[in-house]
């Protein structure tokens, strides 16, 4: 399945000839009058630099994207010349309202803009001089064991699509590569916390990890997001602020803090698409919520989870005594409840409400109690 | 000189930190997001809108109302709480796990956020490490209630 | 169409029930506290350098130990976690160490995370303000921009592609190629900001060399597109970024192929790297990898013949149109298309394969040769 350049160029003639007269100093110049709209873009805020959003003009522009692109299947930058054979680099993702979310440009700006690294950014040492009981630790080692599992899904989302969707969205495409960084970096850092306290890794989540491949290997993009981008990324940004909120180091808690700022990124993205979709294609309502019907319990197999529900209710608590676990379970159901109300409301703005009457998660988290 | 809070003193005195540490917020990248903070206490409500851009609180003002839909999102609480907090962060020089801002909005139980659109909502997250560190400031702070 | 989870949880009598369970009564069943995993106690051994990859590559959950064939995990558990019975099948492609590591994958990503740069801010934009270079150098400087919009393309899309199809055990290297993807978006970024801030916007697109980069995105083997990608033609753009460092018009420009060299000169490290290993540990793949070569080189020699960009980059480097201009910027090309080829094939010696410096091995070595030749007569040194 390999694709060879249409010629060997180093035997063409035509080809040599035509480099010979150039380097003879014989140039055709055919580039020169490229036929390409003139601009001279220029920050519009000098605090904030040269955006993508001060580059929104004319035939460069986003703004201007078609719904339906059907005249680039090539490599070549939106705005230039195409001319001559191109290639077909077989782009299954060619509608606007597809992957498109008026906040993507941004959002791609913010997540350089707001970087971090794991290896300098995080107190590390802060475990050494404040290490935990060894039930705290094993509950966060499972705990960091889980998250590098949703890392993991979170990374390869992104890279599944990404050389599938058409160059024409490319600051859509480059917020794909900036998850993907996200994502290392998120897995990276989970992976240094969970080994870092000595309790070793825990035990892989069956059920999270059949219901994120499910959710992964939805067969488009716009079903993907939803669930990858909206669900899992709002279900994670719930969880890192839920960690935040209980943490039990300055370690952790500075872990989290970075964490919640990507996936509120994700999550962002996730809606902003969804949204835009709908607004679009206002028939795929109908056949997403269909879709989300049989989905949700995605949501329940992470959240029901023993190896993601028991460690929680240690960590909030504070540990394994009576009182402490009685009183993790009380944070823990809120969480549940946060994460459900949070989920619903993230589609609602986006155009898919009405969910909450319809869905079996909110009928199985009314049953959830103390 | 004590700056009172609630007040425009207050966050204006934040604003001024915030300008002489651009190396420590340009590191932690764009700040684009207007929130509402809003104390609670004896007597009508004290409402603040608070508008960041880029690296810096742009704009401070203090308001009879807010309107969800002209903000992102509104932190509201009584004043006892933000008292805590604050007293919190200028004893420590930081706000501990139990009095930074995400802890205790998270439930809503202590501080209680609203907001119009989850997107708004988002970007308390999408800025939270600035935010934090926004209100850290007010370690080098004299305040009066 | 897609996959179904084995299970759907709502339907999940004893799920539902023992989670509902837990909650109400608080009765942990704590069984994956008794995770048979190895307990480590990493420590940074660097502090300046913070707590790095390397520092946790101990025991069962370090990279050292990765087999050669991974037979254990094929889920998206993580390395070294305990590994219960109905985990899904991630389907990776590659699972074999030696079609992708290189010595020092880890510290190439590191130092990713910490160099990210960001073409907003970290360019002087401002600087341009004012700036008006002569018609010729900056269509050129615009046409060489486009065509570097390009190749970042492809050099985003390529990597990325790879990356779930590899199994979630390499870590490292997913995490490299995931860093690495970014930087190419970063790329693209900065070079279509420099076109569209010139004042002539993007130019032509180059149809010679998206239809031979094609061959990176279509790899049949993760091997094939490193040798393709990362060593050959990223060697060639890392020669390509230094010369334009060199003849910038701006110090803006200057900036921008310092800050680019650096992401790309990582990326041709990984690719050395892996290269050496593959021919150290798998002997048999040498005739393979010259296979690779041979269409890896057609695609660098289709970069010369691209006129597009020849041309563009002589009128840089002569500094306008004029015959002398010309004549100048001829020879700076022909220097740096020589050189391009002489790094390229040092490179492969230097990662054990010499016997490329041979017209019966290499096409492109005959070229080069007839290259130097004729440069020699013309009085050119690269």
């Amino acid at each position: 399945m390999a694709f060879y350049a249409d010629k060997d160029y180093t035997e063409d003639q035509a080809v040599l000839d035509a480099m010979n007269a150039v380097m003879q100093g014989n140039l055709s110049l055919h580039w020169f009058d490229a036929h390409t709209e003139k601009i001279k873009g220029r920050p519009r805020d000098p605090r904030r630099g040269l955006v993508y959003q001060d580059l929104d003009i004319g035939s460069y522009g986003y703004t201007d994207i078609p719904e339906s692109v059907r005249t680039s299947q090539s490599m070549a930058a939106r705005g230039s010349e195409k001319w001559g054979k191109l290639p077909d680099m077989g782009y299954l993702v060619n509608r606007k309202s597809d992957v498109w979310s008026d906040n993507v440009a941004a959002l791609y700006e913010e997540s350089k803009a707001r970087r971090w690294a794991p290896a300098l950014d995080i107190p590390w040492t802060e475990l050494d001089a404040h290490p935990l009981a060894p039930a705290l630790e094993a509950a966060c080692a499972q705990l960091y064991t889980f998250l590098q599992e949703c890392a993991a899904v979170a990374l390869d989302f992104p890279s599944r699509w990404v050389a599938l969707i058409n160059q024409e969205f490319i600051e859509q495409k480059s917020f794909m590569c900036a998850q993907m960084l996200d994502g290392a970096r998120l897995l990276e850092a989970f992976r240094k916390r969970a080994l870092y306290g000595g309790a070793g890794l825990g035990r892989a989540n069956v059920a999270a990890e059949q219901g994120l491949k499910e959710w992964l290997w939805a067969d488009e993009f716009p079903r993907g997001s939803l669930a990858i981008n909206l669900a899992l990324g709002g279900f994670l940004l719930a969880l890192y602020r839920h960690i935040a909120a209980f943490a039990p180091t300055r370690t952790d808690r500075a872990i989290m803090g970075f964490a919640m700022q990507d996936a509120a990124r994700h999550a962002a993205y996730g809606a902003g698409a969804l949204r835009y979709h709908l607004a679009h294609q206002p028939e795929e309502r109908a056949e997403l919520n269909a879709w989300l019907d049989g989905e949700e319990h995605v949501i329940l197999a992470l959240l029901g989870s023993p190896e993601l529900i028991e460690p929680l209710i240690i960590i909030s608590g504070g540990g394994l005594e009576a009182a402490q676990v009685r009183a993790g379970c009380e944070a823990a159901l809120k969480f549940i409840r946060l994460v459900a109300r949070e989920y619903f409301e993230r589609l609602e703005a986006a155009g898919l409400g009405g969910r909450v009457s319809r869905s079996r998660l909110s009928a199985i988290v009314s049953r959830v109690s103390i | 000189m004590a700056v009172r809070f609630p007040s425009t003193e207050y966050f204006t005195a934040l604003k001024e930190r915030m300008a002489a540490e651009q190396a420590r917020f340009r590191r932690l990248g764009f700040i684009d997001t207007t929130f509402g903070i809003t104390v609670a206490g004896n007597g009508e409500p004290r409402n603040f809108i608070l508008s960041f851009e880029v690296f810096e609180l742009a704009d401070v003002r203090e308001v009879d109302a807010i309107d969800a839909a002209s903000v992102d999102f509104v932190i509201a609480g009584d004043a006892a709480v933000w008292r805590e907090m604050i007293d919190n962060i200028r004893r420590n020089g930081e706000a501990d796990t139990h009095h930074d801002i995400n802890t205790l909005t998270h439930f809503g139980e202590a501080l209680k956020i609203s907001y119009a659109d989850p997107e708004g909502h988002d970007k308390l997250y999408r800025f939270m490490e600035s935010i934090q560190e926004f209100f850290d400031l007010t370690s080098q702070v004299e305040v009066s209630f | 169409m897609g996959y179904l989870a084995t299970k759907d949880y709502f339907e999940d009598r004893d799920f539902v029930d023992k989670w509902l369970y837990t909650i109400r009564t608080g009765e942990l069943d704590l069984s994956w506290m008794k995770a048979a995993t190895e307990k480590v106690k990493p420590h940074a051994e660097n502090p300046r350098r913070g707590l790095i990859y390397r520092d946790i590559d101990l025991g069962a959950y370090g990279y050292s130990n990765l087999p050669e064939k991974v037979r254990r995990n094929r889920s998206f558990a993580p390395r070294g976690a305990e590994l219960p019975e109905g985990l899904p099948d991630a389907q990776p492609w590659v699972s074999r160490k030696s079609e992708l590591w290189a010595h020092n994958t880890d510290g190439y990503y590191e130092e990713a995370v910490t160099r990210q740069w960001n073409a907003t801010t970290d360019i002087p934009w401002e600087r341009l303000e004012g700036v008006e270079l002569p018609e010729a150098t900056g269509k050129a400087l615009s046409q060489l921009m486009t065509f570097l919009t390009e190749v970042e393309m492809i050099a985003t899309d390529t990597p990325a592609m790879w990356l779930p199809r590899l199994n979630p055990e390499f870590i490292e290297v997913r995490a490299f190629i995931a860093a690495q993807a970014m930087d190419e978006a970063r790329h693209a970024e900065v070079f279509r900001k420099r076109a569209l801030t010139t004042g002539h916007g993007l130019m032509k697109a180059s149809p010679m060399n998206e239809m031979a980069l094609k061959h990176l995105r279509d790899a049949d083997s993760f091997s094939e597109m490193s040798v393709a990608l990362h060593l050959v033609a990223e060697g060639n753009v890392l020669t390509l970024f230094r010369f334009s460092e060199f003849l910038s018009p701006t110090d803006v420009d200057k900036r921008i192929f310092r800050l680019v060299m650096q992401d790309e000169a990582r990326h041709v490290g990984y690719g050395m790297q892996h290269f050496k290993w593959v021919l150290e540990h798998f002997p048999q793949k040498r005739e393979v990898l010259h296979s690779h070569l041979d269409e890896a080189e057609n695609i660098s020699f289709a970069s010369g013949a691209a006129t597009e960009l020849t041309e563009s980059f002589i009128v840089l480097a002569g500094g306008g149109l004029k015959q002398e201009n010309i004549a100048q910027g001829v020879k700076i090309t022909t220097a740096f298309q020589l050189k391009q080829m002489h790094e390229h094939f040092e490179r492969l010696d230097k990662c054990g394969m010499p016997e490329r410096k041979s017209g019966d091995r290499s096409r492109l070595w005959n070229m080069f040769e007839m290259g130097k030749a004729a440069a020699a007569e013309a009085g050119i040194k690269f």
